[in-house]
């Protein structure tokens, strides 16, 4: 084995030693980023939406995502139909993705993907 | 100044088959595959090649086979092993792309990985490729070349861990082997999926949602307008998997 195989080899051990970390304490602060990222993924759409809007929003029924509230400072995360978004005018759209608009967003609207039947 | 997309791809598949053409000696060796970031490529319809622009081939070899392959070394006259990593060997001509030889254990772990040793071809073993098994034949250039099954591919590459720039180019070749796929091979990749241990099922369900939320990169395939596509596979993983969280 030459040196760059062996350093190939230590950095993969190295990567799999952390990755089982993070599996024991997924369930704990460790999975925030895990469970942020899955509640995007589900998300066709997202917009920022101004306080109001997101409390009219929670008033209605909608509950916020739990992950929001494990970030700091706290986010308002909700999942709201294309419809209702539709009547918010000041709800401002966002690319889907981690970027530094949406985890700057204090209050988040997600449209979600439709779920095929069967 | 960088050429035009359209150019680039014309160039790249140029490149791609006149590597193979150059590789046919260990490329038809018995139980060699293609694997790794030119599968995509290959899987279209007449090999177009315009889903991922990369700078090598990666050749796997089960390392049972390795003696045969071994033999046919010396008729790879167009290249020659890299100085600094022997399984690599880098092509003699600038027209041609590197070829990245990688070992295949069916018996490993796939999160472990360890080094074939051998003088000439050491390789490292990636236990990810223990799900990559022989798929379908295909002739380019007068090479006949197998590549793997899509499902034990784009498991392989979302069981993985994926982390920094190769980490996402890797998950958009996954999102390329997605874009090729059947419905049978995603009940294959479902089934393949329900016989991994929970860490590394957790493994591809965050994988996935890396790739879900990915911003496009030049040559490679745009993750955006798949994102349903990504979704729904995770969404199908999910279902009746008791280690959800």
């Amino acid at each position: 084995m030459n040196a760059i195989q062996e350093r190939r080899l230590r950095e993969l051990r190295s990567r799999v030693l952390v990755r089982a970390f993070d599996y024991r304490q997924r369930r704990l602060a460790r999975g925030v980023w895990f469970r942020l990222r899955r509640v995007l993924a589900f998300a066709s759409e997202a917009y920022a939406l101004p306080r109001d809007e997101a409390e009219r929003l929670i008033a209605e029924g909608h509950q916020p995502e739990p992950v929001g509230q494990e970030l700091e400072p706290p986010r308002v995360i909700l999942y709201v139909s294309r419809e209702r978004l539709a009547g918010i005018a000041s709800a401002r759209p966002l690319a889907v993705r981690l970027s530094a608009e949406v985890l700057s967003a204090e209050f988040l609207a997600l449209v979600p993907f439709e779920v095929e039947a069967g | 100044m960088s050429p035009l997309p359209i150019l680039l791809g014309v160039t790249f598949r140029d490149r791609l088959v006149a590597t193979i053409r150059a590789a046919r000696p260990v490329l038809e060796s018995p139980g060699v595959l293609v694997v790794g970031s030119e599968v995509p490529n290959l899987l279209e319809a007449g090999a177009a090649a315009t889903l991922v622009v990369s700078q090598d081939l990666d050749v796997g070899v089960p390392v049972d086979r390795h003696a045969a392959l071994k033999q046919r070394l010396g008729d790879l006259r167009e290249f020659e092993p890299s100085a600094d990593e022997p399984s690599v060997w880098t092509p003699r001509s600038a027209g041609l792309l590197e070829l990245n030889f990688v070992g295949m254990d069916p018996a490993q772990d796939p999160a472990e990985a360890y080094v074939f040793e051998d003088d000439r071809l050491p390789l490292l073993v990636f236990g990810g490729l223990s799900l990559v098994s022989r798929g379908a034949e295909v002739e380019i250039a007068g090479t006949r070349l197998a590549l793997p099954r899509p499902a034990g591919l784009l498991l392989e590459k979302l069981v993985t861990d994926r982390t920094g720039e190769k980490g996402e180019r890797d998950l958009l070749v996954a999102l390329g082997v997605l874009a090729t796929s059947a419905p049978e091979d995603l009940d294959e990749l479902e089934s393949l999926y329900r016989r991994l241990r929970p860490e590394l099922r957790h493994a591809v369900r965050s994988n996935l949602t890396i790739l879900s939320l990915l911003a496009p990169r030049s040559g490679m395939p745009d993750p955006q307008p798949r994102r349903a596509e990504v979704t729904a596979l995770l969404r199908r993983l999910e279902t009746g998997d008791p280690e959800i969280v």
